[in-house]
């Protein structure tokens, strides 16, 4: 705390409020599901599976691989360099609140956040989409495989979470040890922090500003995904909190932040969708089926349950993982490494092979609307939101289902 | 002044769910007024364990930042 003796000027109190101290997540959820409207109106929606997948395919382009040559260069990917700007934001808004330092936890996390970040990978490879895609902007597409896809999710972080207190029971020593922090803002020392948060963001306006020339969507999406990383950081948005915690100590909150993203996220997907706003090149039927994947329902079952293990052990879904990345948090490096280096592979040559033997049955595209109308789709998604805050809201108080 | 300490809990270094499921599990093996000094580098425990306390109806009798990012809570044990 530093302890300031004059009044603080107007300027100086509106940089407090923003990043004095945390926000509550439901801010991040609103503020978060209008910036999902925004890209969605402007393109598509937010993803960040394949924004990943994108930096694992460069990657491997980089040594020579023949499969990734076809590859977009990250600089070219609006979801690859979406991406970039979420780290580069939760960056700026570590920066800005001095948060930012470099944490080097124990071995056994580190391995912890390498694997669960691969089968984040590969979950998102099968169950097409992660958190986010197939969640946070799936279920207000109103897709019905979003909704089979979040079953799964919750599936896997109830058996991970078991998992995980199994082995803070049986091997303690896997997550302690010798850890490292470098880097850190405590204290007056710390004020260069700020200094970089606003020399980091001044950089992304003058890129976006760069690409404004010939591609405008890309300015528009490194802009909304600087907001976005920043937002993430300060509100501390989490999806693996939205799924976990009820299970474990009981907290509501991270979940009721979730689901007003949700909801906001709804009645604007709602919209675009019904009205076909926004497509002017492809036709209505396509914009109606935008983020509605063809997962329905077994491949987005076993997706979801995969990523769900994956995201709860590495502590971090793949947003979650790309906003802790530019905090610092290096387990959530490994999970990142993890994610690019496992996913090209699962995408080529995991998948495929499995997928060809699901009946189309089991794996095709499911658009609500189109078996209950828009009213419909979009109340059962509202009554499903709701049963899932009573749900927390009474275990919170109760604690029927945590575990401390 | 100088309060007494019954248990260290060092979670430095350590990410969300690490720090909230140790600490948790520490409190559970303590009796009621003993008191649970933890270390921690994760933002986010700042913002979690006040809630959590809030909740469970255990205390935080005292709040440091130390040098190098590290933070401090003393908990005392309802």
């Amino acid at each position: 705390m530093s302890e300031e003796k004059k009044e603080s000027g107007v300027l100086a109190q509106l940089f407090q409020t923003f990043f004095a101290k945390h926000w509550p997540v439901w801010v991040g959820g609103l503020t978060l599901g209008t910036l999902n409207i925004l890209l969605f109106a402007i393109k598509s929606p937010w993803g960040a599976s394949g924004g990943i997948n994108n930096w694992g395919e460069n990657f491997y382009k980089l040594f020579g691989f023949s499969n990734f040559e076809s590859a977009a260069s990250i600089s070219t990917s609006l979801y690859g360099m979406l991406c970039v700007l979420i780290v580069v934001g939760a960056f700026a808004g570590a920066l800005f609140s001095k948060e930012f330092a470099i944490r080097i936890p124990p071995i056994g996390e580190l391995i912890k956040g390498f694997i669960g970040g691969g089968l984040m990978a590969i979950g998102a490879t099968f169950g097409i989409g992660c958190t986010i895609g197939a969640f946070f902007s799936g279920v207000p597409a109103l897709s019905g495989g979003a909704i089979i896809f979040t079953v799964g999710l919750f599936l896997g972080v109830i058996v991970a979470l078991k998992y995980l207190m199994w082995e803070m029971d049986k091997f303690p020593s896997f997550s302690s040890g010798k850890s490292f922090t470098f880097l850190a803002g405590t204290g007056k020392k710390g004020n260069w922090q700020i200094w970089a948060g606003w020399i980091v963001t001044a950089a992304m306006f003058v890129m976006a500003y760069v690409y404004s020339e010939n591609n405008e969507v890309m300015a528009w999406f490194i802009i909304i995904g600087l907001f976005m990383g920043l937002i993430c950081q300060r509100s501390r948005f989490c999806i693996v909190k939205a799924f976990r915690d009820p299970f474990m100590t009981g907290e509501a909150d991270g979940s009721v932040g979730v689901m007003a993203g949700l909801v906001v996220g709804l009645i604007g997907f709602t919209a675009i969708k019904y009205f076909g706003i926004g497509a002017e090149e492809s036709s209505i039927r396509a914009r109606e089926m935008t983020w509605v994947f063809s997962h329905f329902w077994l491949r987005a079952i076993i997706g979801g349950f995969i990523f769900g293990v994956g995201m709860t052990i590495a502590g971090g879904c793949a947003v979650g993982t790309l906003w802790r990345v530019g905090e610092g948090q290096v387990k959530l490096w490994a999970a990142a490494l993890g994610f690019l280096l496992i996913s090209p592979i699962s995408k080529e040559f995991i998948v495929p092979p499995i997928i060809k033997l699901l009946p189309h049955s089991t794996a095709f595209k499911n658009y609500l609307p189109d078996y209950l109308g828009y009213a419909g789709a979009f109340a059962l998604v509202l009554v499903i939101i709701l049963v899932w805050y009573v749900f927390v809201k009474w275990n919170e108080k109760t604690g029927k289902f945590s575990a401390y | 002044m100088e309060n007494k300490i019954d248990q260290t809990l060092d979670c430095k270094g350590l990410s969300c769910p690490m720090p909230m499921m140790k600490l948790a599990k520490a409190i559970k093996g303590l009796s009621s007024g003993d008191v649970l000094e933890m270390l921690g580098t994760d933002p986010g425990t700042k913002s979690d364990l006040p809630k959590w306390c809030e909740k469970s109806g255990n205390t935080i009798i005292r709040e440091d930042e130390l040098e190098g990012g590290v933070f401090r809570f003393l908990i005392l044990k309802k």
